[in-house]
């Protein structure tokens, strides 16, 4: 067959519990054209269906083109399709990544080739696993009938999203903050359904179910920002099949509740991580529906009914979602390396999308994320104008600097780093080590310019005892011994343009400047750390993402103050 | 009757397991004993059998018990109440037997009528169902272990399962006997005070757990969602195998190709991880049962927590209306049972432990700890959830006189303490 240059495969565009006029709905997703082995198994993805409960593994998949649209038995019935549905979904997300941050994105491991398995077990759970290179997805029977993750449009994004964070920014897996261990979580989520309500296929059937249509028109008062938070996102949640994932469908509905409280991220209850990571999914959901809202506003004044075209509003709400999706994902790019807050986050995001849309008036969405996390106490921690991060002002030494190199060589990098250590304020007694520089290449899509760019990470670490802890202008918390080991972290994000000078400087410095603002905030993180027993030997962060996910569902209380 | 003047607490050393025999000598020579908790699911490697356990217990009590307490349904906690040894405490004919609010069989789900209308959500009706349906996701965790080891599998994972899902096994024939022992039975709960005027008088035992899901909403799991779902879920999933697989119609690969060589084998290890991570979740909701026994007799106290962990002590200690007249309470107690073996999570650091001031204490009055466990059973050092937690038990020696069941010998298997009152 000749190669075209996209091809087009059909999958499930939330779950199969979501139809419309019985059948499953479904959506089209359009891939890059690549020669794919039976599996399917292309360039990124690799599809093995391998089932552990039984210890079957089943023929690869062969890929169909073309053909009519599956039926809901089918969708239910056919793993071939399974294979299908996750692989095509899986690729959207990534090129979904690759085409906001203007660059090829690897996944959080070496290996070139992400391992799918869609029936990996008979177990109601789904989870990345870096170690394993692999996204795997359980299937469960409910009243008999099976259930699969792997058909969940949400589910698949979400663990995709995990994969490809975990690699832009592996630091932001390691124990920090409050809102570093939630942010993985609330990312993902924020993620999974701003792809779903990108396809206008899912808007149009849940604004249907919700509201009224005549003649291809539905009423204005169905299309108010309170009648779409109610209806579209509850209603969302409402359709999912609950045997699905019953704790996702709890955190959307809990997330489209939230009563906006600026002191809410100082409350017990919110420094749980998945509690925490709602309130990020509020806040960009809240915004989201605004900027709906704000787009809606204009159509269909003067037709005498008050009627919106249907069509009209789902485009609408197709295109709002993959603008703010794209502001988010490009925002990683302009987040610390180690250390995350969420007030840095949105500073990353407004920058991001700053530096590619400088006007943002057809949408304003920069202003409603400034004015949803507002709501949540959430802050820009950028002192630029607006929120967004300060422009970097020194003039980097550059000599010996080979600026072809410095696009892609860490080495290179490291050197351009070293020259200027002490103005970019990097701790001397620490190792420092670049661990990633990547160019990047966005096209505006107002003025349709490129915007060219050099993003470097890089990474230092002291390992000390609490004894040294003053030397660095901290202060032990009460009860850890002399002779506790702490490893202090640290690091930058250096954003370069198209000649090699910097941008930004994205930073969480080790302690030791002398910045009473850096040491407080490293106090802060340390005290963190030994109340929640991260330093205590033998302790592990909770990075297995399969844990995070059914604690997400089943955890009780933890106060790691109270363990030994 | 006068009250007692001296509490000798015994701890028998049943390996990883409780078993805790109070005698309370009475001014006139006379005596009465409390058993609590009866059970093991490794018994050390050189003491004595449970039914020798059971019998020194007879002898001990000159064959009558005034009471017995079951902390919760853990096999290390009651399976010394089946078989042979269940029956010989049972001819001590306890007047009263106490066991927590869950295990009360006008709460469980009738077994003979399956499809009788569920519990209502929520009720305490719900939540004991709810634990017969971890006991169900136990016994298939318990099947698929022996399949696989039949199979070969001989990794500490697989064998991890195995131990956890024993120790959730239901204990039927402990249960009956349970239900079935004693001239009375209560099934207790946060802030019951027993009644013991004729089985021990000039003794008061306040119940400071477990609390009722309307005390305490996060007893047995505090679920995000819907847990009585979550369980229905998981415990299908281990249903045995079927005879058709999931897509009978779908073609079975010829061989394995090199990614899958490669991937299969990790797949079936995550599975294995999985299930036990869902059995350490159950066994977790089983100890959240457990009665913990606040027994006074005069100035002197002690303090019996069973396996609580912290979403059941959080309630006395913190959330409960009482709740500093009770941490004052323990402050002053003379003695402390070691919850669940010395876990990292079974003594609350600053709620219990610290609030008993050790260090400001008088020689004469320095807390007493028991500590009834055997290493290597639970956990993993390379975690930091090995049971005993060692800085736990660093603390124990430090700052309290420890009696530890590990140093029992074959001939005296027990360790013990008098306490005069």
């Amino acid at each position: 067959m000749a190669a075209s240059r996209a091809r087009k495969f059909t999958v499930v565009a939330q779950d199969p519990g979501v139809r419309r006029r019985g059948r499953v709905v479904t959506g089209t997703v359009s891939l890059p054209y690549e020669e794919l082995d039976p599996g399917p198994v292309g360039h990124r993805v690799h599809v093995v269906d391998y089932d552990a409960t039984r210890r079957v593994l089943l023929a690869p998949a062969e890929i169909v083109d073309g053909g009519p649209l599956p039926s809901a038995q089918q969708i239910l019935t056919d793993p071939g399709f399974h294979a299908q549905n996750v692989y095509a979904v899986v690729m959207a997300t990534l090129l979904r990544f690759e085409s906001a941050l203007g660059r090829r994105v690897s996944w959080g491991f070496p290996a070139h080739q992400l391992k799918v398995v869609p029936h990996a077990f008979e177990m109601a759970n789904a989870f990345y696993s870096a170690d394993d290179e692999a996204l795997l997805f359980g299937w469960f029977r409910r009243a008999g009938k099976p259930v699969f993750t792997c058909l969940s449009h949400d589910i698949v994004v979400h663990e995709t999203t995990h994969a490809l964070v975990d690699g832009l920014r592996k630091g932001f897996m390691r124990p920090s903050s409050a809102d570093q261990a939630a942010f993985h979580e609330g990312f993902a989520d924020v993620v999974a359904l701003l792809s779903v309500l990108a396809m206008d296929e899912i808007t149009t059937a849940l604004v249907t179910t919700t509201a009224k249509v005549r003649g291809g028109m539905v009423d204005r008062s169905a299309v108010t920002a309170e009648a779409l938070r109610r209806g579209l996102l509850f209603g969302l949640a409402e359709q999912m099949d609950p045997g699905l994932s019953a704790a996702r469908i709890d955190a959307l509905r809990r997330s489209v509740e939230l009563t906006p409280a600026p002191r809410i991220l100082a409350l017990a209850e919110f420094a749980e991580p998945h509690r925490r990571g709602e309130v990020l999914v509020a806040a960009v959901m809240n915004a989201f529906l605004d900027v709906w809202q704000h787009r809606l506003a204009p159509l269909g004044a003067g037709d005498g009914r008050g009627g919106i075209d249907l069509r009209r509003v789902a485009e609408e709400g197709a295109v709002v979602a993959q603008q703010l999706l794209t502001a988010a994902i490009r925002g990683i790019d302009y987040t610390p390396p180690i250390h995350l807050t969420f007030g840095e986050f949105l500073s990353a995001v407004l920058t991001a999308d700053t530096e590619v849309r400088a006007d943002d008036t057809r949408y304003g969405l920069r202003d409603a994320l400034v004015r949803w996390f507002a709501a949540y106490g959430i802050t820009p921690a950028g002192e630029g104008p607006g929120g967004l991060w300060p422009r970097s002002e020194l003039a980097l030494v550059r000599d010996g600097i080979r600026f072809g190199s410095l696009r892609s060589d860490t080495t290179e990098m490291f050197r351009l780093l070293w020259s200027n250590r002490t103005a970019l304020g990097l701790q001397q007694p620490a190792y420092t080590r670049v661990t990633s520089v990547r160019p990047c290449l966005r096209v505006g899509p107002e003025d349709g310019l490129p915007v060219q760019e050099t993003v470097a990470e890089c990474l230092q670490y002291l390992d000390i005892t609490a004894a040294e802890l003053g030397r660095f202008g901290l202060v032990a918390p009460a009860g850890m011994p002399d002779d506790q080991r702490v490893v202090l972290q640290g690091g930058s994000t250096l954003v370069l343009d198209e000649y090699g000078t910097l941008k930004y400087q994205i930073r969480n410095t080790v302690p030791g400047d002398g910045d009473p603002a850096s040491a407080a905030e490293a106090q802060e993180r340390l005290q963190y750390l030994w109340d929640h027993g991260y330093l205590r030997e033998g302790a592990s962060f909770v990075n297995r993402l399969s844990d995070l996910h059914r604690l997400r569902a089943l955890a009780g209380p933890v106060d790691p103050a109270q363990e030994w | 009757m006068a009250a007692p003047s001296s509490l000798r607490v015994r701890a028998y050393n049943v390996g990883f397991g409780d078993c805790i025999l109070l005698s309370f000598g009475y001014p006139d020579g006379s005596a009465r004993h409390a058993l609590v908790d009866f059970g093991s699911t490794k018994l050390p490697a050189k003491g004595a059998s449970l039914t020798q356990v059971a019998e020194h217990i007879r002898t001990e009590t000159d064959g009558h018990l005034a009471m017995v307490a079951a902390t919760h349904r853990h096999a290390d906690h009651i399976s010394g109440f089946a078989g042979e040894p269940g029956k010989i405490v049972a001819r001590l004919a306890p007047r009263l037997v106490v066991q927590p609010w869950t295990e009360d069989p006008d709460l469980a789900p009738d077994a003979t009528a399956p499809a009788s209308a569920p519990a209502r959500p929520g009720s305490l009706a719900a939540a004991v169902a709810r634990l017969d349906t971890m006991h169900a996701y136990a016994a298939s965790a318990v099947a698929e272990y022996q399949r696989r080891l039949a199979a070969g599998d001989r990794t500490d994972l697989l064998a991890a399962v195995g131990f956890l899902g024993e120790v959730n096994l239901k204990n039927a024939a402990a249960v009956r006997t349970l239900q079935q022992m004693g001239e009375q039975r209560l099934y207790a709960r946060f802030g019951d005070v027993l009644p013991l005027d004729d089985a021990l008088p000039g003794v008061r035992i306040d119940v400071l757990g477990p609390p009722t899901l309307d005390q305490a909403a996060g007893l047995v799991a505090e679920a995000r969602t819907d847990p009585d779902e979550y369980w229905h879920v998981a415990t299908s999933t281990l249903a045995p195998s079927r005879a058709k697989g999931l897509f009978p119609r779908a073609t079975v690969a010829a061989e394995r190709t090199q990614e899958a060589r490669w991937l299969a084998p990790r797949v079936d290890r995550l599975r294995t991880e999985e299930l036990l991570s869902i059995v350490r979740t159950i066994d977790d909701a089983l100890n959240n049962t457990s009665l913990i026994l606040l027994v006074t007799i005069g100035a002197t106290s002690v303090l019996l927590a069973g396996d609580a962990q912290l979403e059941n002590w959080s309630y006395a200690l913190r959330d409960a209306p009482d709740a500093a007249a009770i941490r004052a309470r323990l402050a002053g107690c003379r003695l402390y049972k070691v919850g669940h073996h010395g876990s990292l999570n079974a003594t609350p650091k600053t709620m219990l432990w610290q609030n008993f001031g050790t260090a400001a204490r008088p020689e004469a009055d320095k807390l007493i700890t028991v500590l009834s466990t055997l290493a290597g059973k639970h956990g993993s050092p390379a975690r930091g959830t090995e049971v005993p937690r060692r800085p736990l038990v660093d603390a124990l020696r430090a700052e309290s006189t420890l009696l530890d069941t590990r140093s029992a010998t074959k001939a005296r298997f027990w360790v013990d303490t008098t306490i005069e009152v």
